[in-house]
């Protein structure tokens, strides 16, 4: 039994960590090249789930099929968002109140409009892989596994992407020194919209992912942006080998506590875990002390 | 640091808003009059057929406009982005609910602690957070307001009520009063809470603590420079804040018979954010104007259904974007053309500028 | 090459610059002396891009790129090297070089812009895979200088180059700043010590407040100490 348990917890925790990581992967882009705190990340998620889940059951189409759409849908709502919403106060002393209640607005609209749409009954999305096999007496599903893989693949293309193409250069550029970035001939502004859509993009993959492991409903956004969020903390702002470590490190301590002491205990516990880490290290595991802009 | 950046600091750093000294601002005649009305109203009001019902309006006004306030004095004028208002509503509330439901006490009384309790759990997320940077009061005021759900809906019994809350709580008793009396009594029971805080608040705001306040938020390291304490700053704000959004949870426990779970859901945070936003954020007539909106426009507004959430949202974020100054400002300003007193003799650029023109 | 007109710039409130008037020709070199605080930055910052300017014209062989971005600007050849030095931090030498020169040269060209860059910095060469914020003061100006130099630049503005260094790094600079001068390049350089400009410059501009007081060729005004004092203390 102890066996099943541990078996459990860590399926769990590296299950969970990778999706927390992906999400987090996407906010802490954004933060770092714009310094935008994206709250409607979850919102984003269900275009990409809600997307994903009309392919298959209006068009009839293969989750294969649909898996990119919800990607590509995502990104072009957060392009379309960054547009109308982002880009007009970007440099203007407001941007932060404007952004924060901007993008919490948009997640409320989102989610009504999901209501609207697609009522608020809870949708089965069909999962890309279907079976399992049992280890210790868990019960290991391939969706799982192609979560867990997907996300890993993910952090190490961002990170070829980041580390040696042009664009990914730009990035990083912008994120460290924007004045900078801009006298190399980079078009920062643009740069922003590259990086909003990117991360749109991520949100979205880990809504059509993820939602076959639960029941989509316009709710669904938050908790998991909420998640992210934490993890995204806990990592460092705007790192991404923080986001990916924070992931994963929060996924197996919040699916041992799950385990070993109760469902209840998971968010306290994952709260007194973050209150310690601000208290700490308030730049997270892996953030870099940085001027102060929000 | 350049030069250039330093003195756009300097120059950012916020003056004494000079139309913003009250005897200037509103006669006492018209804060007396105002006074009156709110007195006179609901006894005009029970005349007409709805006047019951309009009078239940003017009571949810209060209390929504005391929360907008609060949580427009901590974001607004504070610049502390915190998602736990509703948490310490909650937290209000329950307690007001608990006091009464389970040790019987007298609703009145019980009220009285709601705020302190509030304040209580405001200084607990308080200090570990409000001394780092903005986006991390986001996190953890949003997963206080997590935690508080969920401890509300799986809680021990005399709390979670079977996860519905608590409902059968006793509400305010005036005697033996029934009625519209009754409603009339609640009402200025809502009334004089509504104007303590109003008060309180207008206060703050105009007091050193609200400079000191307004200085952290438009540029922190200068203000941090002058002497001013951040962490206690914040927290004493956070502190009021917590204490009127409490005594409206309560008050709100007792004039309900009890209360839900539900109170953590969305659409309560929304319509405070509109409130907020539409009225005009870091303003102090803004929250009030916004709620006043916003209850008018409920009653239309229930006809849309779940096109409400959908339009709430785009207008506010629309609104933060394009016109983030709110409607309160128009309205002020549109008084002053028309209808203040003459602002004083402006400094013009020229005389400002030192050094011969080009 | 280099026209400004009228240029008037300043802060949220505050006027700097009072109207400028400047050239830079093609080679030429031209630096604008003047003591800190008196508007040196704000007029390389309005010509660049980087402040929006009030009023005035800025023209480049003939168009007005006043209101262009600044990544605009720089890909037209207009390149500045920052007071500051504005490095990436988290990026490597070699990675900071290679951002230099992002405009899209081939892969040839970079690396012959490389090859002449370590000419002049032969350690930037050795130390490539060392993170910029771990390097010291001077080590930075040199690698933000090489950076500029990256850059297919039409005419460079170089931003105090001197500004918090050693005497023996600070002649190095200088030194292979009239390198570059030699080889053609229009240079437009603000600083606060006439003695380390006095072989790079043709003309020089006297800022003072937010104004040019004086203008003429290198030799009489960088030798005319009296003037000096007055202005420079």
């Amino acid at each position: 039994m102890y066996d099943t348990q541990i078996v459990q917890a860590v399926w769990g925790g590296v299950l969970f960590g990778s999706v927390y990581g992906l999400m987090a992967l996407g906010l802490t882009l954004v933060w770092g090249a714009v310094r935008l705190l994206n709250l409607a990340h979850g919102a984003i998620f269900i275009v990409g789930a809600y997307a994903a889940y009309w392919v298959v059951s209006s068009l009839h189409l293969p989750i294969l099929v649909a898996l990119p759409f919800g990607v590509l849908a995502a990104a072009v709502f957060a392009y379309a968002m960054h547009l109308v919403f982002i880009r007009p106060v970007i440099g203007k002393p407001g941007f932060d109140n404007a952004t924060l209640v901007a993008t919490v607005g948009i997640s409320i609209s989102v989610s009504a409009a999901a209501l609207l749409i697609f009522n608020p009954e809870y949708k089965v999305v069909p999962p890309e892989l279907t079976g399992s096999y049992i280890v210790a007496g868990v019960q290991i599903n391939y969706q799982g596994l192609l979560v867990i893989g997907t996300s890993l693949a993910l952090f190490a293309i961002l990170y070829l992407f980041l580390t040696y193409t042009r664009y990914g250069m730009a990035i990083r550029a912008v994120s460290q020194q924007m004045e900078a970035a801009s006298l190399m001939t980079i078009p920062v502004v643009q740069t922003y919209g590259l990086v909003i859509a990117i991360s749109g993009g991520l949100a979205g993959l880990a809504g059509v992912l993820l939602s076959p492991l639960f029941f989509l409903n316009p709710q669904s956004g938050f908790n998991p942006m909420i998640q992210a969020l934490i993890v995204t903390i806990f990592g460092g702002l705007g790192s991404v080998r923080g986001a990916l470590v924070a992931g994963f490190v929060l996924g197996v301590f919040e699916s041992f506590v799950e385990v070993f002491y109760g469902v209840a205990w998971a968010l306290p516990g994952v709260f007194i875990l973050i209150i310690v880490m601000l208290i700490v290290r308030p730049n997270g595991l892996f953030g870099i002390g940085e001027v102060r802009r929000l | 640091m350049s030069v250039g950046v330093v003195s756009q600091i300097a120059s950012a750093r916020p003056a004494i808003d000079q139309a913003a000294a009250p005897w200037r601002r509103v006669s006492l005649l018209t804060i007396g009059g105002t006074v009156l009305a709110g007195i006179l109203i609901p006894w005009l009001l029970v005349r007409l057929p709805i006047g019951d019902y309009l009078v239940t309006l003017l009571i949810l006004f209060f209390m929504q406009a005391v929360i907008a306030q609060s949580w427009n004095l901590i974001m607004g004028y504070g610049g502390i982005y915190s998602f736990a208002q509703v948490a310490l509503f909650a937290v209000g509330g329950w307690t007001a609910a608990v006091l009464v439901s389970s040790l019987g006490w007298n609703p009145f009384v019980a009220v009285l602690f709601s705020p302190v309790i509030a304040v209580v759990a405001a200084v607990g997320i308080g200090l570990p957070t409000l001394r780092l940077r903005g986006v991390y009061v986001v996190l953890m005021t949003l997963a206080f307001h997590e935690l508080a759900r969920v401890f509300a809906v799986t809680g021990p019994r005399f709390i979670s009520g079977g996860g519905y809350g608590l409902v059968n709580v006793p509400t305010f008793q005036f005697g033996n009063v029934i009625g519209e009396q009754r409603t009339i009594y609640l009402y200025y029971l809502a009334m004089v809470i509504f104007a303590i805080a109003s008060f309180v608040i207008w206060r703050v705001i105009h007091s050193p603590l609200g400079m000191a306040v307004t200085a952290l938020r438009d540029s922190e390291t200068y203000a941090v420079s002058r002497g001013i304490n951040q962490l206690r700053v914040r927290l004493i704000l956070f502190a009021i804040s917590a204490f009127f959004t409490g005594l409206a949870g309560g008050y709100m426990t007792h004039y309900n018979g009890g209360i839900s779970t539900s109170v953590f859901d969305f659409p309560i945070l929304i319509d405070l954010l509109a409130m907020i936003v539409i009225g005009g954020w870091g303003t102090f007539g803004g929250p009030i104007l916004g709620a006043a909106i916003i209850i008018a426009l409920d009653q239309y507004l229930v006809a849309i259904g779940d096109y409400r959430a959908l339009f709430e949202g785009l207008i506010i974020a629309g609104i933060a974007v394009f016109a983030p100054q709110g409607m309160w400002p128009l309205i002020r300003n549109a008084y002053d053309r028309y209808l203040g007193p003459e602002p004083p003799a402006r400094p013009t650029p020229e005389s400002q500028r030192g050094g011969v023109p080009s | 090459m280099l026209e400004v007109k009228g240029l008037v710039a300043g802060y949220a409130g505050s006027e700097v610059l009072h109207g400028i008037d400047l050239v830079v020709n093609d080679g030429e070199g031209v630096v604008v002396l003047g003591p800190n605080g008196h508007g040196k930055t704000t007029l390389l910052r309005a010509i660049t891009g980087l402040l929006p300017p009030l009023a005035g014209q800025v023209l480049l062989n003939g168009e007005d790129i006043t209101r262009w971005r600044a990544d605009v600007i720089a890909a037209a050849g207009v390149v500045h090297i920052p007071q500051g030095d504005l490095l990436f931090p988290e990026m490597t030498v070699l990675e900071n070089l290679l951002m230099g020169a992002y405009h899209g040269p081939t892969w040839a060209e970079r690396n012959v812009r490389l090859g002449r860059v370590y000419e002049l910095f032969p350690w930037l060469k050795e130390r490539g895979g060392q993170l910029a914020r771990s390097l010291s003061g001077g080590e930075r100006r040199m690698l933000a200088l090489g950076r500029g130099l990256m850059a297919k630049a039409k005419i460079l503005l170089i931003d105090e180059p001197s500004l918090g260094l050693a005497p023996l790094t600070t002649q190095q600079i200088y030194a292979s700043i009239l390198t570059v001068k030699e080889g053609g390049m229009a240079l437009l350089l603000a600083d606060e010590n006439a003695n380390h400009v006095a072989s790079l410059a043709d003309r020089v501009y006297l800022l003072e407040t937010g104004m040019l007081v004086r203008v003429g060729p290198a030799e009489e005004l960088l030798h005319d100490k009296a003037l000096l004092e007055s202005y420079l203390g």
